[in-house]
């Protein structure tokens, strides 16, 4: 339980209803992630009433930002936490070269642009960094880190918003829009068990995608969704997205799109997080269901390559495969959280991961076989250990996998965020199917990410979407709501 | 250690090792990352890391209701308790009774009787009624070597019993031998343990009592911890006036050990309220009940010798002098008895494992904080 909240936990009606409330609130944000609350305290800043329906209840709050540690942003220097600079220019090219580039490349380039603020943003509403964690280096010039990591930074920014009398329903279902045909006169909303109507002047909706909802990921996965992990909570679930769309929103992005990495197939269903994804796939080999590898595990530097692998694991059949190294790695990567499966001989490693371990073993005798001698492995950059002469090949990090006992766990696809959502202008209004904008609806975060990203993923890039398009709608809203109040 | 509570913390910390976001907070986290496979004395010395900052649970996005139920500040909290009993050893299941309320009522009523005894020997009758003519010694109550004995008797069987808990404590966690090597990192440990370095979570405090981060719980315990040391000072200071200088009690009220003793005492009498109301306002989240006990046991009686201390100096020129004095002292035995049992030892292992964790680093590195 925090404390502080409790007076917070009213249904909204309660302190609404009273003298003094508005009858109509210039800003509701639905949602309660990064992306909200940046909306909400901009808007808040201009001098907007502003309510936030989070659907969670107060201790699971603020959606994927739980799960997330960094933010990835353009910027001129090294600091105390940052090893070095990172122009606008390169990480603009950096979101060109993740999957099929960005989606509207005006929307992108304004992203990066607007992702240099970030920092001071955050810092401003009690947000604290640190160096890049143990492990990540690699992240360490380009992403800037929360202490304590994503929950650290909503309860700040949950803090500040509280200090600057944002009013935060927890438990705030928002079931539907009103619709005034250009626009919406406020939402239908289950607050702590009860309906509400609630009017008013701007909605800023920041809901997430529907990564949650298994149904619609089966719309454009088929039966293979039923073998998905969801790396967040259950809440994102789409319901915002689809009332968008039906109340006209045109949408963005690629059916398909999605954040995915490799987890543990052991992971729970729902809001694993950060816990179950593993790091071995570059210091060992990646097999699939039928003991035979599928893709080159060292392609990349693991950074650059980690948010590929759950969209590989996700086309193999079952949308399984094995991750397997010997002891010579062990002690390289974060240790998994659950335990390896461990053998002494390769065959008996193949039978208890319940592969064909006559197959299993002549798959990693060809791999040994076809390891060029003399590579000097180092974690750190793109080395010299690489294969000769195998299909798929290993670039790099290739080292025999000879050294008992050997070790293997299942992974099957974890999917972050789904990018599918509703199509913004630059100044964050959602764009209507007929050609039109919405005079009143906002967007921001990842139910927007579709206008930015297609395919792949950039480490805290998400972050970035949510900071700076959560801060270009909460202007948007609150500019919106003092001209119609006046 | 019982295994259900080992298994326990090789659950949760195996999540933690996999998820890394709190090793800017303290030295605990940098610690479980270097270590692979934790073994009780590992879980020893982390959890005496630990200073119950709570930093990291509030910033769990696993901590309850979530399924995987991290409590690190509680799990902590219970592994320091149990290393506190099993490096205590029977001297410590001895003495537990007697830390318990009934159990430390009826210890001081013994050692008051003892007291009033002693005295009653070696002064007399008059000693304990005497007063109202100007400051008092003690030594009108109970004779100087009398009191000596007493005091050094219970002191010293209090100092040895804990030594041998730390010596255990830090051959347990392998802290090793090397007179140069240790004092390194003895002196950064007292650093880090003398500025509560570890108990300012994200910066700007720990988050207590209610998961924000305030100062105040820091500032209360360097009021206890330093009233403490003052009035150890004052003790010290009176041995010197009366042992090297000759000069005999009662002193001055700006002479050093009267000084010393009630600045000392104000300390830990404001220290210990403060710190109390500040336990009683705590989220029970991160906390560990049996531990709870024991803190508001450990805050009690160190209320109590700082109060009694204030009172003896208060009344010293009244009728009411003996008495105090007696009770004063009394308390002060009833410590020296029953402290190797206490959570009065938390200072030695948390020393001791700030200690360790510099020779890990090497020696003078710094951890995340």
């Amino acid at each position: 339980m925090l404390a502080g909240n409790r007076e917070r936990h009213l249904p909204v009606s309660e302190r609404t209803g009273g003298a003094g409330a508005p009858p109509v609130w210039d800003v509701v944000v639905v949602g309660g992630g990064n992306a909200a609350l940046a909306a909400a305290l901009t808007a808040r800043h201009l001098g907007s009433s502003v309510l936030m329906l989070e659907r969670a209840p107060v201790e699971m709050r603020g959606g994927n930002t739980r799960h997330t540690r960094n933010v990835r942003v353009a910027h001129d220097a090294a600091d105390e936490f940052l090893t070095g600079s990172y122009p606008a220019e390169e990480l603009y090219g950096d979101l060109c070269g993740v999957g099929s580039g960005p989606g509207d490349e005006h929307l992108a380039r304004l992203t990066v642009e607007r992702s240099a603020a970030v920092p001071g943003f955050m810092a401003a509403h009690g947000v604290h960094f640190q160096p890049a964690l143990t492990g990540t280096l690699q992240l360490g010039r380009t992403n800037r880190f929360f202490l304590g990591g994503g929950k650290a930074l909503l309860n700040a920014y949950y803090r500040a918003a509280a200090t600057l009398g944002v009013v935060v329903a927890y438990d705030a279902c928002v079931e539907g829009l009103n619709s005034t045909g250009d626009g919406l006169s406020g939402v239908v909303a289950t607050v702590a068990g009860r309906r509400e109507e609630i009017a008013a002047h701007a909605v800023v909706c920041a809901a997430g995608g529907f990564e949650a909802n298994l149904e619609w990921l089966a719309r454009y996965f088929g039966a293979a969704a039923d073998n998905y992990v969801i790396r967040g909570p259950r809440y994102n679930d789409g319901t915002v997205l689809q009332a968008l769309y039906d109340a006209g929103a045109a949408s963005a992005g690629e059916e398909r799109g999605l954040h995915a990495v490799a987890v543990d197939a052991r992971a729970p269903r729902f809001d694993g997080g950060i816990a179950t994804r593993l790091d071995t796939i570059p210091f060992g080999l990646v097999v699939n269901r039928h003991a035979v590898r599928f893709y080159d595990e060292g392609e990349d530097l693991w950074p650059k390559r980690y948010a590929i692998w759950g969209s590989k694991i996700a086309l193999e059949d079952d949308q399984i495969a094995y991750s397997v190294w010997d002891q010579k790695t062990d002690a390289e990567f974060f240790p998994p959280m659950y335990p390896a499966t461990t053998a002494p001989t390769l065959p008996e490693l193949g039978a208890a991961l319940g592969l064909d371990p006559v197959v299993f073993s002549r798959t990693v005798e060809e791999f040994n076989a076809a390891v060029v001698p003399g590579g000097r492995f180092d974690p750190t950059r793109l080395d010299d250990c690489r294969t000769e002469g195998l299909t798929p090949p290993k670039s790099h990090w290739a080292q025999r996998i000879d050294t008992p006992p050997f070790s293997g766990i299942a992974m099957r696809p974890g999917i972050t965020f789904t990018y599918r959502g509703v199509a913004v202008g630059e100044d964050g209004r959602v764009r209507r199917e007929d050609g039109g904008v919405f005079a009143n609806v906002f967007a921001a975060g990842e139910i927007m990410s579709g206008n930015i990203l297609t395919s792949g993923y950039l480490a805290g890039f998400g972050l970035t979407i949510g900071s700076v398009w959560g801060r270009i709608a909460g202007r948007g809203a609150a500019e919106h709501a003092a001209g119609a109040r006046s | 250690m019982q295994p259900a509570l080992e298994a326990e913390a090789n659950r949760q910390l195996a999540i933690c090792n996999a998820c890394r976001y709190c090793e800017g907070y303290c030295a605990v986290y940098p610690a479980l990352e270097r270590r692979r496979g934790l073994s009780p004395a590992d879980l020893f010395q982390l959890a005496n890391l630990c200073h119950d900052c709570r930093a990291c649970y509030y910033a769990c996005m696993y901590a309850p209701p979530h399924e995987f139920a991290l409590n690190p500040p509680a799990l902590f909290s219970e592994i320091r308790r149990q290393s506190y009993d099993e490096l205590a050893g029977r001297p410590g299941r001895v003495l537990r009774p007697l830390t318990k309320a009934a159990g430390v009522s009826i210890a001081f009523i013994g050692v008051a009787a003892v007291v009033v005894a002693v005295g009653l020997a070696t002064v007399g009758k008059a000693g304990l009624s005497s007063g109202g003519h100007g400051p008092q010694s003690p030594y009108a109550v109970v004779s100087y070597p009398a009191l000596l004995g007493l005091g050094l008797g219970t002191g010293v069987a209090a100092l040895v019993l804990m030594a041998r808990a730390a010596r255990r404590y830090w051959w347990g966690v392998g802290g090793g031998a090397g007179l140069l090597r240790l004092a390194g990192a003895f002196l950064g440990a007292g650093a880090d343990a003398g500025s509560l370095r570890y108990l300012r979570g994200g910066g700007e405090g720990c988050d207590y009592p209610d998961g924000r981060p305030s100062a105040p719980r820091r500032y209360l315990h360097h009021l206890v911890a330093y009233g403490f040391a003052l009035c150890l000072a004052a003790t010290a200071a009176a041995s010197v006036e009366q042992d090297l200088l000759g000069k005999h009690p009662p002193y001055g009220f700006w002479s050093v050990p009267v000084l010393a003793g009630t600045t000392g005492g104000v300390g830990l009498v404001v220290g210990t309220v403060g710190l109390a109301v500040l336990k009683t306002r705590s989220d029970p989240g991160p906390g560990d009940p049996a531990m709870a006990v024991r803190d508001y046991g450990l805050l009690f009686g160190l209320f109590f010798l700082g109060a009694s201390g204030l009172a003896v100096l208060g009344l010293r020129t009244t009728a009411l002098f003996g008495t105090v004095l007696v009770i004063h002292l009394a308390a002060v035995l009833t410590c020296f008895v029953i402290v190797p049992a206490t959570k009065f030892v938390h200072f030695s292992y948390r020393v001791l494992a700030l200690a360790k964790d510099r020779i890990e680093l090497g020696s003078g590195g710094s951890a995340g904080g």
